[in-house]
């Protein structure tokens, strides 16, 4: 059953301050809408996965109001719907996979027969006669995921799904993420990893100190970042930075690895050229160079350049 | 709630550490009370010291002091075995974590609650009867060995003494499971615990028992409630002075049930509004 509503997920000044004082998520208006990757993108800490527990009922707001599957967060019709695996899978360790979502069935009044498929879904069915403890962390992922879809649910909600993930566990992940979005089904997804939601996400909400900073596609958060850059590759390249920092706003420059990132119009790129070059400067690379995701997030959480 | 049942019956089954529990329980009652007075009343009398004689001594065993005998032997054991049992049940949740797993299916914090401890009485339950069964058989063997006749306790008594004895196992299973979500760590828990049976209740209470303000005091804890209502018991022979019980075993009854009811409704009240996970 696909959400009947365009908004899978809606917060209205959603914040939490938790009893040490610190405010965790600060008046954050979030819209996911219904049948679209959400990518929730944040540094460690920004209130990432304090969001996420606030939506599924496991920590009560200290004030705003949040609607999750067209119910109040925590709630049996939000949690019938909703499917999540926030921070760490967290399952029985002396209880085989098999078991322990047998547990899980249980609790979400699931007929037993949704556990073959979802563990045929996430590649566990061989596994699955053995005890959680003995699984590898990516099998222990895949294992919160398949418990996540138990209840086939409208809105997914992963927390950080590829972490402690080895290459190739993170492509199968990331493959799955896109398979799980089929059938209409919502997905928020919480990352840390620009490429992550890059690769697998519709759109990308972007938190620090648990503000939203940025809402939208990709493309619309590089082009309201400049969308395009200069690359130069110079030596010196100390005494080209002073230079072009001459010809442009310093806060225009960044350095990034052996090269400089200028945020201006690439039409000035010839100028710039030849300044350079007369004043002794050797330029082996000046190219347009589309604005990283990367950038954009550093632009965005405020995060000190070097 | 019968959802969270379901699953806590399925969870407790398969958990070895429970069935452990439950063996030891069952090893003190049949090894150390049942088999070693046997034995040392039937291969050497001579060592029994005190004002009842060795072939008195072993009709504690026999049939007719059933009741007593195993309200004895499961007092302050099974106190401790159904206070792990209950600590364990809520505490390993929020040490594993899978609190939160359970929280984002699909019923509410006081059905997932209610459901825990209902299966916690079914557990007891089956404890109690294990108990009862292993004990009984325990006290047939005895009789038989010895060549003795001795009478079963009315079914009345019977029944009396099973209630009694699946009242105060309830009891200490609600208190563990209560400090398991108050403390939401198992060691902390099982160690408080056993801290206030042993130092508070059993030592303490013992050693000031005759100090007024403490007698007051003492009249209120489950660990001397239970103790009125086993003395309601009496065995046939008169092994020892006997202790003055400080309430009677109705007032007993009645103290202890409402421990049940507040030991429930503290742990709801706490589950329903404390936060899982984040700091």
């Amino acid at each position: 059953m696909v959400l009947a509503q365009t908004l899978a997920v809606e917060t209205h000044g959603l914040s939490k301050r938790y009893s040490t004082g610190v405010l965790a998520v600060n008046n954050l208006d979030l819209r996911v809408r219904a049948g679209e990757v959400y990518g929730f993108l944040g540094p460690n800490g920004a209130g990432k996965t304090t969001t996420l527990r606030l939506l599924s009922g496991l920590l009560h707001p200290t004030s705003g109001t949040a609607v999750v599957a067209g119910a109040a967060p925590g709630s049996p019709a939000s949690l019938a719907r909703l499917g999540a695996m926030v921070e760490t899978p967290a399952f029985y360790p002396y209880l085989s996979g098999r078991d322990n979502l047998r547990v899980v069935a249980r609790y979400a009044s699931v007929p037993r027969s949704r556990i073959e498929p979802v563990l045929k879904l996430v590649d566990l069915t061989d596994r699955a006669r053995h005890k959680f403890k003995t699984y590898s962390t990516g099998m222990k992922q895949r294992l919160g995921v398949a418990a996540a879809l138990l209840k086939a649910p409208d809105l997914l909600i992963l927390d950080e799904p590829t972490s402690g993930l080895d290459p190739q566990g993170t492509i199968e992940m990331r493959a799955l993420i896109k398979e799980l979005k089929q059938g209409g089904r919502t997905v928020l997804l919480s990352s840390h990893l620009l490429n992550e939601v890059e690769l697998t996400c519709d759109r990308v909400g972007v938190i620090a100190k648990g503000q939203l900073v940025a809402e939208g596609t990709v493309d619309e958060l590089r082009a309201r970042s400049g969308g395009s850059a200069l690359l130069i590759r110079a030596t010196p390249l100390d005494q080209a930075r002073r230079l072009v920092e001459s010809m442009v706003k310093p806060e225009q420059v960044r350095l990034d690895g052996d090269a400089l990132l200028l945020s201006v119009d690439p039409s000035q790129a010839a100028s710039i050229n030849r300044r350079l070059v007369s004043d002794g400067v050797d330029v082996s690379e000046l190219r347009v160079s589309e604005q990283s995701l990367e950038a954009v997030f550093l632009e965005l959480t405020e995060t000190p350049q070097k | 709630m019968i959802a969270s049942f379901r699953a806590e019956n399925l969870k407790s089954r398969k958990r070895w550490a429970n069935w452990i529990l439950i063996g030891i329980l069952l090893a003190w009652i049949l090894l150390l009370t049942y088999l070693t007075l046997f034995l040392v009343v039937t291969l050497s009398p001579k060592s029994i010291q005190g004002p009842v004689p060795a072939s008195l001594l072993k009709r504690r065993l026999f049939p007719e002091n059933f009741v007593p005998t195993v309200l004895g032997a499961a007092g302050t054991i099974g106190a401790a075995i159904m206070l792990i049992f209950g600590a364990l049940s809520t505490a390993s949740e929020f040490g594993w974590l899978t609190v939160q797993t359970i929280l984002i299916q699909k019923p509410t914090r006081a059905a997932v609650l209610l459901g825990k401890f209902l299966a916690l009485a079914g557990a007891t339950l089956l404890i109690g009867i294990l108990v009862f069964g292993a004990a009984a058989l325990a006290s047939f063997a005895a009789v038989t060995l010895d060549g003795s006749s001795s009478s079963w306790p009315a079914w009345e008594v019977m029944l009396k003494g099973f209630g009694a004895l699946l009242l105060q196992l309830t009891i200490w299973a609600a208190f563990g499971a209560f400090l398991g979500i108050a403390f939401r760590s198992t060691a902390a828990a099982i160690g408080g615990g056993l801290t206030y049976l042993f130092v508070g209740e059993a030592l303490l209470g013992g050693l000031l028992r005759n100090t007024p303000i403490v007698r007051d005091v003492l009249r209120f804890l489950p660990g001397i409630n239970g103790d009125a209502i086993n003395a309601a018991f009496p065995v046939t022979i008169r092994d020892s002075a006997g202790q003055t019980q400080l309430v009677n075993a109705g007032r007993g009854v009645i103290t202890l049930v409402v421990y049940l009811v507040v030991f429930t409704v503290l742990s709801l009240l706490i589950f329903q509004r404390r936060d899982v996970g984040g700091s």
